[in-house]
């Protein structure tokens, strides 16, 4: 199980997360949606530790950071924390010195101390499941955006995290490509992969989703069932939100 | 052929292999010696420059704001003519070497930490996000791609140097240009000796320019620029 508790994190002066609560059971699956500016990336980089919150208590299993304005966990309990969460970008971030293989091994063979054998069996069966493994030899720059996305989500998945973070993984790719990367997120879903993934995808979002967080100016606004969210929400700024999104999505189709 | 063409080709052929062999002797290895120690000095000082400790990176900015600041040739005469007189005698070969070392620590060290700074914020993170610590993610992430955009210039500071090692003719090393110089003595042909001389220097730094060429080309594989 993963709780965040009361996270706060501002940059000079500006909050922009101002107190969120969240609990991810373990094998759920939540999306957060929200306009821009929200807060959602800074949510996610939170998690994977790679902007320290000024305040508020992470925990996943057994390990525990507490942030408070005047302390910050050692660094070894930061490094123990962000290596049971894996992440996936919006712009992908591969290595582009190393082939798709070498992409995935990377992290299990110099942070997990992996022999070379075990962390190439291991990544070619991710690849394989990413659905590129006969392109396991390709660097990035030879790979589409949808295919470097799937090799970054492999890379993610081989450090074995507790908890995957995806932000807007398909939001940089063609139209095109967007229906295999979702495909390999489902999976993962239907395999009992924790994940929190932020998304404008609603068809995605109701589909895959266990709870939908609806987020506006750093606060959680309101959570629940898909159905609730999405389909039902009770605030009037969701309901804002999620009408715009279709006005835009139902104008995109028209072009 | 005139008496005196056949005299300039004789004295063009007699002087060659002198010249080749000040080179070979000397420019050669004055130029690698000093590259080697002033490449692992620059990256010692572009990393000091890039840490978070303040007196590391105030030793580094003083050291590079010295160095590029002044002459090189008033450096390799502070060390050889001018640390006798506190009772340090050095001999003119590890002058030299030492000279050149401290001078490609300080222009290499900017290029190294340029290239570093050149590779986004996103592959740190990357780096971070499979659990690696900051020296982890700097040798296996940022190092590897900072080294592609930093041969060409480091390219060229290896010929700079290259040539660079003629000044030390004047503190008494008998490098090429001295050479030459000695060779001009006698036969009083200026023009064609320091001629000829220009013409082995063309030659070494051709070599070394294919060398940086292929370098290039071996990083090429991983990027598509
Ligand atoms: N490193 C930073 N320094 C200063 N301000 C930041 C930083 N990162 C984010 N912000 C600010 O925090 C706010 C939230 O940004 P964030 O990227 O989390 O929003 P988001 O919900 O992901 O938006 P989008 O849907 O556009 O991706 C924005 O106002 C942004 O300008
Ligand atoms: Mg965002």
């Amino acid at each position: 199980m993963i709780k965040i508790a009361n996270l706060k994190i501002s940059f000079g002066d500006h909050e922009v997360l101002r107190g969120i609560d969240l609990t991810i059971e373990k094998g759920q699956v939540m999306v957060i949606i929200g306009p821009s500016g929200s807060g959602k990336t800074t949510l996610l980089r939170s998690i994977n530790l790679l902007e320290y919150p000024t305040e508020g208590i992470l925990s996943i299993g057994n390990s525990r950071l507490d942030f408070t304005p005047q302390t910050k966990p050692n660094a070894t309990d930061i490094l123990a924390f962000r290596r049971q969460t894996g992440m996936v970008f919006q712009s992908y971030n591969l290595f582009p010195h190393r082939t798709a293989l070498q992409n995935v091994m990377e992290g299990q063979v110099i942070v997990q101390k992996k022999s070379k054998a075990e962390a190439r069996i291991k990544s070619m069966e991710l690849l394989r499941k990413v659905g590129l493994e006969d392109k396991a030899d390709s660097y990035p720059h030879q790979l589409s955006g949808g295919q470097q996305q799937r090799v970054g989500i492999a890379r993610a998945m081989g450090i074995d995290p507790a908890l995957l973070l995806f932000d807007e993984p398909t939001s940089a790719l063609d139209p095109e490509l967007v229906g295999d990367v979702l495909k390999v997120i489902k999976e993962l879903a239907g395999e009992g992969m924790t994940m929190v993934i932020v998304t404008h995808e609603m068809k995605f979002a109701r589909d895959v989703a266990d709870q939908v967080v609806f987020m506006d100016n750093g606060v959680i606004i309101e959570q629940g069932s898909p159905g609730q969210v999405i389909d039902r929400p009770t605030h009037e700024r969701t309901r804002l939100f999620l009408s715009r999104l279709n006005d835009s999505v139902v104008q995109n189709q028209k072009i | 052929m005139s008496d005196r063409t056949e005299r300039l080709i004789q004295i063009f052929i007699d002087s060659f292999l002198p010249l080749l062999k000040a080179g070979v002797a000397f420019t050669i290895p004055l130029t690698l010696i000093s590259f080697a120690i002033g490449f692992a000095l620059a990256f010692l000082t572009a990393l000091a420059r890039l840490s978070n400790w303040k007196v590391l990176n105030g030793i580094a900015r003083f050291y590079v704001w010295v160095i590029r600041g002044t002459p090189l040739l008033l450096q390799l005469f502070i060390i050889f003519f001018g640390l006798p007189s506190i009772g340090i005698v050095i001999d003119a070969f590890p002058s030299a070497v030492i000279g050149f070392s401290i001078s490609v620590g300080a222009y290499g060290s900017e290029i190294i930490r340029a290239a570093i700074l050149s590779i986004g914020k996103g592959q740190w993170e990357a780096a971070y996000s499979v659990g690696m610590t900051r020296s982890q993610a700097l040798r296996r992430v940022i190092l590897p791609q900072a080294a592609r955009v930093s041969v060409p210039p480091l390219g060229n500071s290896l010929i700079s140097l290259l040539k660079d090692t003629s000044l030390a003719a004047v503190i008494t090393m008998p490098e090429m240009l001295q050479k030459a110089q000695q060779i001009t003595a006698v036969y009083y042909e200026p023009l064609l000796l320091y001629s000829e001389a220009g013409l082995i220097y063309l030659l070494f730094s051709t070599v070394l320019s294919n060398l940086q060429r292929r370098l290039e080309k071996r990083f090429e594989r991983f990027s598509a620029r």
